[in-house]
């Protein structure tokens, strides 16, 4: 009885959380599902129901193949590069040293920056004529690059900025898995003689790995949703070779307002992600301690 | 205590069921749209440049003269205005009166979300005989009229006029001449290009393409070719036409050597600064070199490159929703006249009308380069007239940039775009 009581009020409690994650979360998902079975211009007044016509079109669409392609290729930069970045700035930062604290504010303020601040930013930065990168470049005696509107340089100049926007993240969430190390076991493995080298790989990372497994998931599902960063750099360019998979549906759902063609693309994803995810769990060797 | 515990989640849940009703019905009060017997109209459009100023002074002077109906103007940037407007439309938040481009005029009238205006035509106040025929037949769809042309912004040559008489590029009174044809806009363009320290990166281009889509676009017009065949049924990209026409483009670049690759290049900043000689923009350019220092520049007509002596040209219409009651209606429709009627006001900030009446008239030929570019109005021709001409545009734009900085072979990037053009057309 004391328990019914208690879980009624916490019930109580989430009652305005949970109406508005029905409302805003929950049914747009189910709504976004059913618009995707329709041919469905925002202005036609009869939206046709045509089954799953959208998924098989997008299917077909070599754009959407070159989108599922570059966002891969985006991930594979950004989540093994980005990760490793972190896990070194929380190693680091966890030697105790004086003035950490300042670092690791300045680590972590880009993450607290919108993303059209930030891609506003790096515009300016990586611009071709009047950009600094380019001025140090030449100062070097070297040809400048045109990082954002050369079809090779371009994905990679957005993983570059996108893995500085969010190292900070990621670095917090090490560090506090390295905290919950019991420092005895390191002192132990001192003891015995293991070296640095050997400690941070036999001792700190095994135990790191349900931290290492969360971030590594989390990195895969934002990455994969990419969209501020191209939206706002290239618009997919040049010649597509930053067109990534949220920036397409973007482009479909409320460019051109094909409502139904648009949700499939964002339907399509999902399943790409998620299969990519339980992969992830089946796969990596840090699912057990 | 749980009594008083439970409480506060009962009051949280009210709370925030108002909060969820506020968010998505929107709390504001309905807006006053009929004030003491005055009709009050909501006229949108994009002109955030100095056009806008122009726009308000004729709507200011609307406002001054008719006691009944007043116009409330709202000026919304291109980039989202489009979302504004089909947002509008859709959910009945639409304004009275509102600008559009030729090129969404299908798929708005297709779905029914504009005011056919044919009984309004009929009942007079404008005569079709006095617009240009072919912007009077873009605000049509389907043999029905559903806007009324206020302009045209047909693309022309700016040439710097220094540069010009520096190059010897001059009559026989000494004043510059800007190319006619094929032949003398090379020769031109040769002379204009500079190359001081011969690095092979010129200091001063003769020529450059600003945007590409009304260049090529123009390009392929001249060719008597397009982005999409005259059906409307599939794209006309792979046609021998369009070929010779994007070979002319990438020949200046890459063989002639006049005009740099548009990789990077912010090109009428080029030419406003003195370093591009030629550029072929649209009128509505104007306002933005008259407003820059020193420099001293001209218009003529766009020269003829190809075999139609055709160009890229757009119209901005006037249009009313689906939805409208019979007043508002009848006082938008005076407005729309009104517009019309004033359009040589329209074309003192940087347009063509469309009025042969006021084409005609002595004013507008002392509007200089507004005169030189209206000549070409008999041969503007428009983006396609298609329901799905918005869906091929990022198309045809990626194509183009694909061609002229060799990211791709020409023809493997022409028969992409068809290929994906096609898709397109047949989807919808």
């Amino acid at each position: 009885m004391k328990a019914w009581n208690r879980n009624k009020y916490a019930a109580g409690f989430l009652i305005p959380y949970f109406s508005l994650f029905a409302v805003f979360v929950v049914a747009p998902i189910v709504y976004g599902f059913f618009i995707s079975l329709h041919k469905w211009y925002i202005l036609s007044p009869h939206p046709t129901f045509v089954g799953f016509a959208n998924y098989r079109a997008a299917l077909k669409d070599d754009l959407f193949r070159i989108a599922l392609l570059r966002t891969g290729y985006f991930v594979l930069m950004v989540v093994p590069i980005g990760n490793a970045l972190s896990l070194l700035l929380a190693v680091s930062l966890n030697q105790g040293y004086r003035g950490t604290t300042i670092y690791k504010v300045c680590y972590y303020l880009p993450v607290l920056t919108s993303v059209s601040v930030v891609a506003i930013v790096w515009r300016w930065l990586l611009s071709s004529e009047f950009g600094i990168v380019n001025y140090y470049l030449r100062l070097l005696g070297l040809r400048s690059i045109n990082w954002l509107s050369d079809t090779k340089t371009a994905m990679p100049s957005i993983a570059l900025l996108s893995i500085w926007w969010g190292a900070g993240g990621n670095m917090l969430v090490y560090l506090a898995g390295l905290k919950n190390i019991p420092r005895e076991l390191l002192e132990a493995a001192e003891i015995d003689g293991a070296s640095p080298g050997q400690r941070f790989r036999s001792v700190t990372i095994p135990l790191l790995r349900p931290t290492i497994l969360f971030c590594l998931v989390m990195s895969v599902i934002a990455s994969s949703q990419v969209f501020g960063q191209t939206y706002i750099l290239t618009g997919g360019g040049p010649y597509y070779s930053t067109l990534t998979v949220i920036l397409y549906m973007y482009q479909q759902g409320f460019g051109l307002y094909q409502l139904g063609y648009g949700a499939a693309v964002g339907y399509l994803l999902f399943a790409v992600v998620l299969v990519f995810t339980l992969l992830q769990f089946k796969l990596l060797p840090f699912r057990r301690l | 205590m749980p009594g008083r515990v439970l409480k506060l989640p009962l009051l949280l849940l009210p709370l925030s069921l108002l909060l969820m009703s506020c968010l998505t019905s929107g709390c504001g009060k309905q807006e006053q749209r009929a004030q003491n017997g005055v009709i009050v109209l909501d006229f949108w459009n994009g002109f955030t440049g100095p056009d806008g100023k122009t726009m308000e002074k004729i709507v200011d002077a609307f406002n001054k003269e008719h006691k009944n109906v007043k116009v409330r103007m709202q000026i919304i940037p291109w980039g989202t205005y489009y979302d504004k407007v089909t947002l509008g439309l859709a959910y009945g938040k639409a304004p009275d009166v509102f600008i559009l481009h030729t090129d969404r005029l299908p798929e708005y009238a297709d779905s029914e979300a504009l005011n056919c205006i044919d009984d309004l035509v009929r009942l007079g106040g404008l005569q079709p005989k006095d617009f240009m025929p072919r912007a009077w037949s873009a605000a049509r769809w389907k043999g029905h009229q559903y806007a009324i042309p206020l302009d045209c912004h047909p693309i022309g040559l700016y040439y710097n006029v220094d540069l010009f008489k520096k190059a010897g590029i001059v009559d026989d009174k000494g004043k510059a001449k800007p190319p006619r044809n094929l032949t003398e806009f090379v020769e031109a363009a040769k002379k204009l290009t500079v190359d001081r320290n011969k690095d092979g990166r010129p200091e001063q281009w003769g020529f450059a393409f600003t945007w590409l889509r009304t260049n090529a676009h123009t390009f392929l017009a001249q060719y008597g070719t397009g982005w999409i065949s005259r059906d409307l049924k599939h794209s006309d990209l792979t046609s021998p036409n369009a070929r010779k026409a994007f070979s002319l483009m990438t020949r200046f670049i890459y063989q002639d050597k006049i005009c740099p690759a548009p990789e990077g290049q912010d090109a009428w900043v080029g030419f406003r600064t003195g370093k591009v000689a030629m550029a072929l923009e649209g009128i509505y350019m104007l306002t933005s070199v008259e407003e820059q220092a020193g420099l001293h520049f001209a218009g003529a007509p766009c020269p003829q490159f190809g075999p139609v002596p055709a160009v890229w040209g757009g119209s901005h219409l006037m249009a009313m929703p689906a939805k409208i009651s019979p007043e508002r209606r009848s006082a938008a429709w005076t407005f729309i006249k009104y517009l019309s009627d004033h359009s040589l006001e329209w074309a003192r900030g940087g347009q063509v009308p469309v009025r042969k009446s006021i084409l005609a008239s002595a004013e507008f030929r002392r509007l200089k380069v507004q005169y030189e570019f209206s000549k070409k109005l008999p041969h503007v021709v428009y983006l396609p007239q298609s329901v799905a001409t918005n869906q091929v545009l990022p198309f045809c734009d990626a194509c183009v940039e694909a061609i002229l900085n060799r990211i791709k072979p020409m023809d493997e990037a022409l028969s992409e775009a068809a290929r994906r053009i096609n898709h397109v057309l047949e989807r919808s």
